[in-house]
């Protein structure tokens, strides 16, 4: 698995730099200041340089086309600078005065009269070092939050370099200054200049510009028939990245999701009035009506439930990583809370929600890993021999709590595309080496909680399950549905520790996943080789099966 | 407008004859008074009463989107008899005036020396600080009583206040240990304070002749000293202050004596101060400089003073005039030689002596008019027979005459005189064209002061704030 950080198109566009500083300001500015300082902070040079952090993947709690999370170790010494200006009361005695009572002022007559001296401070040399949680939603933007105190030094050149206790004092104040913004602003600007990027409808200015864009491309969409417009949406990605590709990857991203937002608020908008006229939505369609041909273009407009609609499949698609997953969660102690509230959303959905959305979510979610492990497993093989890192990294989190259900239903699909034959096995083996990797203690937990967490999942939605499968898939999901069910149940049966055979019929289905995977992925990766631009852009299965 | 706590404590100054205007801090008091009085904020009511000669008191309630207020009480161990509390008696150059007149030097000093009409002027002085041509006047009201030594020296003066719903709490405490040495302490205590309060502690040497003051402070251990020493005019001859006395009882009695201060007669004053943080190590200076016509100088009265603070490189210039009687303007200039920063403002006020919206409030205007007919009458008889004497004397014949009608007792000649102004305009323009309005006056027996700032830089919404602040007394 590999990320490819680009580091210099953030650079290349400038207005990228413009929008920052403007950020960089506002936030500045907004807390109150100390008296010491009389003018408004102006950011008036920002250069990220040309030297990328290093990352360093340490876990991968969730992986989508329209989301992601996870935790990275980030070092970073490059050339980045930043350069502030603003104007500053040098006279200590007007300053002590400012934030006195009056009544007790001794009231010099001049002594503290003012003199305000500007202020040039450059920040350079930056190290950084931190525990990064990155959480990106397609629409709710990035998220971006440090573990750690991530400043370990800079250098601060200022107008009075020349004194050393002002210096010193500046260095020190500016340090603690920007521990401060780097824990509690950061994020927030970070966050706001992703919304700008990926969901320009809740950034105004930034949404007029991108409407303008997208209704042209969207008007022809919506001439070809109705019922297959998300489908045919899909067919025509591909020229219009290739027409849109020119003025920034993530505008596109915008254009599906932005639309179908403001259709979906005025429907709501008619919901909540005593307006009879309810609008028609060409492009959506109801996720509980869809069939599995439709599901793919659900992302852009899902509902805020999303992450426990698409747990699901790790539930119920293999149900022994998924209380590996939980026992490794409370033993390491890592994301605690995350995978025991997902669990408990699981069991209630499950139950109570109907199971085509469940089943849907976890069919979906299954395809969604499988691209991606073949795309950049693809991507890896065709860009350089990084395999071997890649595999590394991807062995590493495997024993990280949040990952292993995703984990594991990838590799096994990687291999049976590539080895069809040998790929129940390497199933078994993956889980075993699963168990084996963690601690002694989790590993003698695994048979005793697998059972109990095991019951329940299974019992509730088998039974659910299997009737929306008859009766409402279409034909490539009929297809496709048995195989998951038996594998499913299968597994389920045999658990991770069965040392039962796969069953050839499961093979067979194997094979042809396999090899429409493979079709899928060439032609993703002859479509658009940048990997943000992969995820959202991948065509529904169905309609590639067709 | 000043408070009516401050009005108070300055009579208590003037019973005592304390010459607080002696001092560094307020050396260029009148220019400042005039530029930068303050513009009130939304809606403020004071309730004030001298309940008895000791004691005041002192209820405040404002609104300016929340409702707050303060009590204060006032205790001085000198009886304040004869001061004239009463909103509807309070002479309103005292309350309102900014342009001050010097006081004279030394009349501390010796306790016998003008015993005709030195203490009680002084007293004048005081309270009705800058009471026109009150200088001279005779044996009168509103110091009233003559403090005797003994008790003046012992005097002393507790005030407190406390402010709601801030729960800030002031104090201060004024002791008077001897006639040239004075102890002033001030405290604040409010909870978002470091260490929950302040206390600033003033010692002030009042020589005369030479102020010296010194302070210390309590947040950041403020250390600090100043001084003012006086000469030319009435300080550089030894006899000044009978002389000066003289020749204001010689002008009040527009006796005709000759202009032997035809030429500009007024007082240098030179000073300087330091302040040093023992805490957090830092200090400050400024000297200073002004140059202020006595109010025996018969031409126009004017004050200039210049700072300059040599760390800093700030200098400030001030100049102050009266340029009539009814109206006396101020400029500043501030110039800063290291950064080149340059700041002016102008402010002036403008008395007047017709009766706010005086048709609405049902006064008869013919009377009034009447009124101020037969004294200008009065005052163009008097003004030629004594010509080119003293122009600024024209109303001191009606007062002097009036007194000699009415006994010297409560209902004063001094107030009656300036009865004939009713109210101020106060206007003020600095250099960021921010202008402030101020009108004060008085209608009936409340005394109101009603402002407003207003940006010309935004003219399309210019009035930045408006206030309206009403005063009763009793």
């Amino acid at each position: 698995m590999a990320f490819n950080f680009n580091w210099s198109p953030l650079t290349a566009d400038e207005r990228f730099y413009e929008r920052a500083r403007d950020l960089l300001t506002t936030a500045l500015n907004k807390s109150p200041k100390p008296p010491i300082i009389v003018d408004d902070i102006f950011v008036t040079e920002f250069n990220l340089g040309s030297v990328p952090p290093d990352l360093e993947i340490l876990e991968i709690g969730d992986l989508a086309e329209d989301r992601f999370r996870g935790i990275f170790k980030m070092c970073y010494s490059g050339d980045a600078f930043l350069t502030l200006k603003t104007r500053v009361q040098a006279n200590p005695l007007n300053t002590y005065l400012s934030a006195k009572p009056s009544f007790t002022s001794p009231q010099p007559l001049a002594a503290a009269s003012s003199l305000t001296i500007p202020l040039q401070i450059t920040l350079s040399e930056i190290k950084l070092s931190a525990f990064i949680i990155v959480v990106f939603s397609k629409q709710k933007g990035l998220t971006l939050v440090f573990r750690n105190d991530p400043l370990e030094s800079l250098k601060v050149s200022s107008t009075f370099d020349s004194i050393q206790f002002v210096r010193d004092y500046l260095q020190r104040t500016i340090e603690v200054k920007l521990r401060d913004l780097m824990m509690d602003e950061l994020p927030a600007i970070i966050h706001r200049l992703s919304l700008q990027l990926w969901c320009p409808d809740q950034v105004l200015k930034e949404g007029d510009e991108s409407k303008e864009e997208s209704d042209p491309v969207q008007n022809p969409l919506g001439s070809p028939p109705l019922d297959a417009i998300d489908a045919s949406g899909h067919l025509l990605d591909p020229t219009e990245i290739s027409s849109l590709s020119l003025d920034g990857g993530p505008g596109t991203q915008s254009l599906f999701s932005q639309k179908s937002i403001i259709q979906l608020t005025s429907l709501n908008g008619s919901n909540h009035t005593s307006c009879l006229f309810t609008r028609e939505l060409h492009n959506s369609m109801l996720r509980a009506w869809a069939g599995p041909s439709d599901r793919v273009d659900a992302s852009p407009t899902p509902p805020l439930a999303t992450p426990s609609l698409s747990r699901p499949p790790s539930y119920y698609g293999s149900t022994h990583t998924y209380t590996f997953s939980d026992i490794g969660s409370q033993d390491t102690g890592l994301l605690t809370s995350r995978p025991s509230s997902v669990n408990l959303s699981h069991a209630t959905a499950g139950l109570s929600l109907g199971s085509g959305r469940h089943h849907k979510a976890g069919r979906k979610k299954k395809t969604r890993v499988v691209n991606l492990r073949r795309k950049t497993g693809s991507e890896v093989s065709s860009e350089a021999g990084e395999a071997v890192s890649d595999s590394t990294s991807v062995q590493g989190p495997m024993s990280e709590p949040a990952m292993p259900t995703s984990l594991l239903e990838v590799p096994r699909e990687d291999e049976m595309a590539v080895l069809a034959g040998s790929g129940p096995s390497r199933v078994r083996f993956r889980g075993s080496s699963d168990i084996a990797q963690p601690t002694p203690m989790q590993s003698a937990d695994t048979p005793i909680v697998s059972p109990n967490s095991r019951d329940v999942p299974i019992t509730s939605q088998l039974p659910l399950r299997l009737p929306q499968d008859a009766g409402d898939r279409g034909k490539a999901v009929e297809t496709r549905e048995p195989i998951l069910v038996d594998s499913k149940s299968q597994r389920s049966r045999g658990g991770p520790q069965s040392d039962t055979s796969s069953v050839i019929l499961e093979q067979a289905w194997i094979m042809k996943m396999a090899g429409e995977i493979a079709r899928r992925v060439y032609d993703e990766k002859n479509r658009n080789p940048a990997f943000w631009e992969d995820r959202d852009d991948t065509p529904p299965p169905a309609y590639e099966a067709r | 407008m000043r408070e009516f706590m401050h009005y108070i404590t300055n009579a208590f100054y003037g019973a005592t004859e304390w010459n607080e205007d002696n001092t560094y801090k307020e050396l260029n008091a009148t220019a400042r008074e005039l530029i930068d009085f303050p513009l009130p904020l939304g809606l403020r009511v004071n309730l004030a009463s001298l309940a008895t000669p000791h004691f005041a008191t002192s209820y405040q309630l404002g609104t300016v989107g929340i409702v707050d207020g303060s009590i204060s009480y006032l205790y001085s161990s000198v009886a304040l008899r004869g001061v004239a509390a009463q909103s509807d008696r309070i002479p309103l150059p005292a309350l309102l005036r900014s342009f001050r007149r010097l006081h004279d030097l030394g009349s501390r000093g010796d306790e016998a020396a003008p015993n005709a009409g030195g203490p009680g002027a002084s007293a004048s002085h005081a309270v009705s600080i800058d009471t026109d041509g009150g200088v001279g006047l005779a044996p009168t009201h509103v110091g009233g009583n003559k403090v005797t030594g003994r008790d003046r020296d012992k005097s002393s003066l507790l005030y407190g206040r406390l402010y709601l719903p801030q729960s800030l709490l002031e104090g201060l405490v004024v002791k008077r240990f001897s006639p040239v040495l004075q102890v002033q302490l001030s405290a604040v205590s409010e909870q978002s304070l470091r260490n929950g309060g302040t206390l600033l502690g003033l010692i002030q040497y009042d020589k005369g002749k030479f102020g010296v003051e010194g302070l210390a402070s309590t947040d950041g251990g403020l250390l600090g000293v100043r001084g003012l020493y006086n000469l030319g005019g009435d300080a550089s001859s030894p006899g000044a202050t009978p002389t000066a006395c003289s020749t204001n009882e010689s002008s009040s009695s527009s006796s005709g004596q000759s202009g032997e201060r035809e030429r500009i007669y007024g007082r240098f004053s030179v000073g300087g101060e330091v302040y040093y943080g023992t805490l957090n190590k830092s200090g400050g200076m400024s000297l200073g400089a002004r140059f202020a016509t006595l109010p025996a100088h018969r031409g126009t009265p004017l004050t200039a003073a210049l700072t300059i603070n040599p760390l800093m490189g700030n200098i400030n210039a001030t100049y102050a005039i009266l340029a009539k009687e009814y109206c006396s303007m101020a400029t500043r200039m501030e110039f800063n030689v290291y950064s080149y920063e340059s700041d002016w403002a102008v402010g002036m006020e403008l008395w007047s002596n017709r009766r706010p919206a005086g048709f609405l409030l049902g006064v008869d205007p013919n009377r009034q008019r009447e009124e101020v007919a037969q004294k200008l009458a009065k005052t163009n008889e008097r003004s030629f027979q004594a010509k080119m004497e003293w122009r600024l004397d024209g109303p001191e014949p009606t007062t002097a005459a009036e007194e000699a009608k009415v006994p010297a007792g409560q209902d004063t000649p001094g107030v009656t005189k300036e009865e004939e102004y009713l109210g101020v305009l106060k206007a003020r323009l600095d250099q960021n064209l921010r202008i402030g309005l101020l009108w004060e006056g008085r209608v009936k027996s409340l005394i109101f002061s009603l402002g407003t700032g207003v940006d010309l830089h935004k003219l399309d919404e210019p009035f930045r704030s408006l206030g309206l602040e009403i005063q009763y007394s009793s």
